[in-house]
């Protein structure tokens, strides 16, 4: 017994630590955020703002720096985007797992290997490629190259439509059903928790996806909320309690979601460790 | 398929917002790297786009820190701006390589000329002059006056003789118990307050500390200050200042933070601030004390200020060249650039716009004839050359290194110095 | 099935289904392949027309000595990051599998900085680092020039992208520990063995697939780590955190020397090629004999 409380305090006091850690640079930063710059100026970055201001966000939300078009682009992005390589993958993990084609084998085979392939080193020529189509500082050009699908979801729903019974498929099939029919009524209701993975995997990626939205646009007509972030960040470089509003501002939305459906998000990204 | 409706429509709205003008109007879009000007060219667009009802011009503002690493790409991919900012170190790449369609505007008799001779190359005129800076000392008028130290009196001379601005700067160094950097006891790691703002800035503070020093940057294209004995003497000179008289902010305040010393400026936390009309705005909303103007430092080859100008150049592959080059004369026109020189924003590159400039900044109680003084004394060039940039770029981190201390000035000269010739020739 | 050929309704139903992806894996995976290829062997600043240089961006990488540091910093980076990740992301994993009283909450924390924008988290650390306004300095009243220390940034990224990615580590761990049956601890508690030895016999051996799942996909993020370090240091100081991202992102959009950022790109991928085929076929070796 003695030994069974000692543990317990051990493992609280580490988790403890742990969340610590993890909330404490969080905390600090949202703290910061609700001081005026004279405010953070004068007292340790640790004493709570007295009072609270809120004209950080006042000029992040309506003001002079406003966040509101970034958001927007960034929800657009990540809607099209989600369905797009959702509906994509679907279709493509479909073919590989239930219809019988020629060289199919060897085409998964290729689409496998370029799981190998480092997005680092597609950079530049997707660059190149995107602006030869004319699409640098468009919609189109931030969402084209991922939108057709990925390989990982293809190869991830694959593993998964193979374990559905075939005979499932084939007496929908004897009923007359077609494949786009197969594939709504029957596999996808059936798939619902490795979709519900995928779905907060690629919203959670491509929210926070800097990079290539940095590469492809310029100025503020097609900013991003990463983009819009560091723009603000190297602009107003040492008025911290204005940057930290935006990075709170640019995490929360993500932040919410997370803890209003993390015991679901919990479950599906611990499907995708398992297989 | 009502998911895939939605998605199509997405998409499509995506797209739409691209769009632009249906109205039949042409768009000239101009591109710039700050806010604050924008805002004046809104306003001389405004009256523009009344006397030319079929152009619209669509202000872009791109910040600096992304300025020219946007630029190439959007050259390349054919989505720069009609006419677009640019500064000295820039231009000659767009220009030799033909982005740019050189100005035959027959105005140019009005505009400021030291702009012109920086803008000419290979002959032809490549931008419109838009605003010039030269250098002046800002100071916090209560901090010197306590430290009994005249500004406009400075002299800096790296063999200490004569040298009166090294026991000022000194002075007006105090750390968080009070003492003065002049002081035994004075604690170099607990500054409350600075003298000088020396630093990583080649216009404000290095070239002209290279300048005022006899010394040279560039010769020709290529760069050349390692091997000037005048050169090394003042970078050694400014790097001291920080890392072994603590008279200025560590490098490692600077280096990555531009705005550095002008905030400590503006916070009464720094006492000499030697800058450009580019920050008067600034300090002008951010100071709450009184501030002066005084002229920069002198050296030993007297007082030389780096002088620069801004130019707004014509993408040589706009659509539309007729609208483009009606806004571009008109930006070149005093009543074009009025609205920055009466909003005080800058130094107009048409001459007859200067005295709005002037009036403004005396309305708020401010003399900027020391830079008018600076631009028309000795001057020190603004780098140029086509690959300047790539050399300036390639050289950084070294500086960096000197300016931080880790790095010996003559040895990080030669490194940052063959870094730079090598990116140059490349 | 095959034996009766392909009828072409069927193929080209099938490979209507497969279209889409065909575009997005082929256009945007295979093509830049090749592209990337092509261009290395050119010399081009976007601004001037590219010229054909053939091998000679190769040539100059083998002599570059910023090539060979980003390098070497992203082999310290990795080794420093992985490692500690896995170790802290197994301890975190088996403190929450006691399943006492507010676990859910403590994961929860726990995996907060995955879901956020590991830019914006760098532009917060960036802050907390800072020289004269950070908190780190202000809570020790001792001036350390993190960031710009070369000795030190490269640990202080390294941290922050342990803190990033630990949390999510830990989910993978607690799965893993999920699925080791238990009756087996009872067996090993029965047999008299403690915590420590239960651990070590029964819960690591049996779930050795999640943890090679957990090193490749954190050797493989690692190994791309790009918004942190833009956001925290860009590289600096002097290259030492000039991780193999970062140095392709300012060769090609910085300085634009594209075909230099392209032949780094192909090393790039060979290098990463070979590091995965060679961790697979270490696993398959693996599994055949846990298997057997």
């Amino acid at each position: 017994m003695w030994s069974r409380t000692v543990a317990n305090t051990v493992t609280y006091l580490l988790l403890g630590l742990g969340a610590l850690i993890t909330l404490a640079p969080c905390l600090l930063s949202v703290q910061t955020s609700l001081k005026t710059p004279q405010q953070f100026a004068a007292a340790s970055p640790f004493a709570p703002p007295a009072p609270p201001s809120t004209g950080s966000y006042a000029a992040l939300t309506v003001g002079e720096h406003t966040l509101f078009p970034p958001l927007v682009i960034t929800m657009q992005v990540v809607i099209v985007v989600v369905l797009g390589q959702l509906t994509c993958s679907v279709l493509a993990a479909y073919a590989f797992a239930c219809l019988d084609l020629p060289g199919r084998e060897w085409l998964f085979r290729v689409y496998l290997g370029t799981l190998t392939v480092p997005l680092t080193a597609t950079l530049v020529p997707r660059f190149v490629l995107v602006s030869g189509l004319g699409l640098r500082d468009t919609f189109a050009g931030i969402v084209l190259p991922t939108l057709f699908g990925s390989p990982y979801a293809i190869f991830l729903l694959r593993q998964f439509f193979r374990g559905i019974p075939a005979d499932l498929l084939d007496a929908a099939r004897i009923d007359g059903a077609g494949h786009l029919r197969v594939l709504r009524h029957v596999v996808l209701p059936l798939s619902r928790p490795v979709l519900a993975t995928l779905l907060i995997i690629t919203v959670v990626t491509h929210w926070n996806e800097f990079l290539w939205p940095l590469i492809i646009t310029s100025g503020e007509r097609w900013r991003v909320l990463t983009v819009a972030v560091s723009a603000l960040q190297s602009q107003h470089n040492g008025d911290w309690t204005l940057v930290m509003a935006a990075t709170t501002l640019a995490t929360c939305p993500l932040l919410i979601l997370f803890v209003l459906f993390q015991k679901h998000i919990v479950r599906s990204i611990t499907i995708t460790g398992l297989k | 398929m009502r998911v895939l409706a939605a998605f199509l429509l997405l998409l499509l709205t995506g797209c739409s917002v691209a769009g632009g003008s249906a109205s039949g109007r042409t768009t000239v879009t101009f591109r710039l790297w700050d806010q604050q000007v924008a805002g004046a060219y809104e306003e001389s667009f405004a009256a523009f786009e009344k006397q030319h009802r079929d152009i619209d011009v669509v202000v872009q503002v791109v910040p600096w820190a992304d300025y020219w690493t946007k630029l190439p790409a959007d050259i390349a991919a054919g989505t720069a701006a009609d006419i677009f900012w640019t500064n000295t170190s820039n231009f000659g790449l767009y220009a030799d390589n033909g982005h740019l369609s050189p100005i035959t505007d027959g105005q140019q008799a009005g505009w400021t000329r030291s702009v012109i001779g920086l803008y000419t190359r290979n002959g032809k005129l490549w931008g419109v002059p838009q605003l010039w800076d030269s250098i002046a000392l800002f100071y916090h008028k209560d901090l010197v006056a306590k430290a009994g130290v005249d500004p406009a009196t400075l002299v800096w001379n790296p063999s200490g003789i004569g040298d009166t601005f090294l026991p000022a700067a000194r002075k007006l160094t105090v750390d968080e118990a009070g003492r003065s950097a002049d002081r035994k006891d004075f604690d170099p790691k607990a500054i409350a307050r600075y003298g000088f703002n020396a630093a990583l800035d080649h216009q404000a503070i290095g070239g002209d500390f290279v300048g005022s020093n006899g010394g040279t940057w560039q010769d020709g294209d290529r760069f050349d200050f390692a091997g000037e004995p005048e050169t090394v003497a003042a970078i050694q000179y400014v790097v001291d200042l920080i890392n072994k008289h603590h008279v200025a902010p560590s490098a490692a305040d600077t280096n990555t933070d531009g705005d550095k010393t002008l905030r400590l400026f503006t916070q009464g936390r720094l006492a000499l601030f030697q800058s450009g009309p580019y920050h008067l705005k600034s300090v002008q909303e951010g100071a709450a004390f009184d501030w002066g103007l005084a002229p920069l430092l002198t050296g030993p080859a007297g007082r030389v200020s780096v002088v620069h100008g801004v130019a707004a150049v014509a993408s040589a592959k706009t659509p539309h060249p007729d609208a483009t080059a009606k806004v571009l004369s008109w930006i070149g026109s005093a009543e074009g650039v009025r609205p920055i020189a009466a909003g005080g924003y800058g130094f107009p590159g048409v001459v007859a716009a200067e005295p709005e400039f002037t009036a403004y900044w005396q309305r708020q109680g401010v003399d900027v004839r020391p830079f008018l003084d600076a631009a028309n004394g000795t001057t020190f060039p603004a780098p140029a050359g086509p690959r300047v940039q790539a050399g300036t770029t390639a050289a950084l981190p070294i500086l960096q290194e000197v300016f931080l201390g880790r790095l010996g000035v003559p040895e990080g000269l030669r490194r940052a110095q063959d870094a730079a010739n090598q990116a140059v020739a490349e | 099935m095959g034996s009766r050929g392909f009828p072409v309704r069927r193929t080209l139903t099938g490979y209507a289904f497969l279209a889409p992806s065909l575009i997005g894996v082929g256009g945007f995976l295979l093509v830049p392949v090749l592209v990337v290829i092509v261009l290395s062997l050119h010399r081009w600043d976007l601004v001037s027309p590219a010229r054909w240089v053939g091998l000679d961006n190769y040539a100059g990488l083998l002599d570059d000595l910023a090539f060979w540091q980003s390098m070497l910093i992203t082999g310290m980076f990795v080794a420093i990051v992985v490692p500690l990740q896995v170790v802290l992301g197994l301890l975190a994993a088996v403190l929450l599998d006691r399943r006492l009283p507010g676990s859910v909450v403590f994961r929860t924390i726990f995996v907060l900085p995955w879901i956020s924008a590991p830019l914006a988290l760098g532009v917060v650390w960036r802050w907390i680092f800072d020289p004269s306004d950070g908190a780190v300095n202000r809570l020790t009243g001792v001036r350390i020039e993190w960031l710009s220390d070369p000795d030190l940034a490269l640990p202080a990224v390294a941290a922050v992208t342990v803190w990033h990615y630990t949390g999510y580590v830990a989910l993978f761990f607690l799965a893993g520990l999920a699925g080791v049956p238990a009756q087996y601890h009872e067996a090993a508690r029965i047999d008299g063995a403690n915590a420590l030895q239960t651990f070590r016999l029964i819960t690591l051996p049996l779930f050795r697939p999640t943890t090679f799942f957990v090193v490749v996909t954190s050797l493989l993020t690692t190994f791309q780590t790009f918004d942190l370090v833009y956001a925290m240091t860009r590289g600096g100081p002097a290259g030492a955190t000039d991780v193999i991202a970062s140095l392709i992102h300012r060769e090609g959009f910085v300085e634009f020397r594209m075909g230099r950022a392209a032949a780094m790109s192909v090393v790039l991928l060979l290098l990463l090629i070979t590091v995965t085929v060679g961790q697979q076929l270490h696993f398959r070796r693996r599994t055949t004999y846990e298997v057997s």
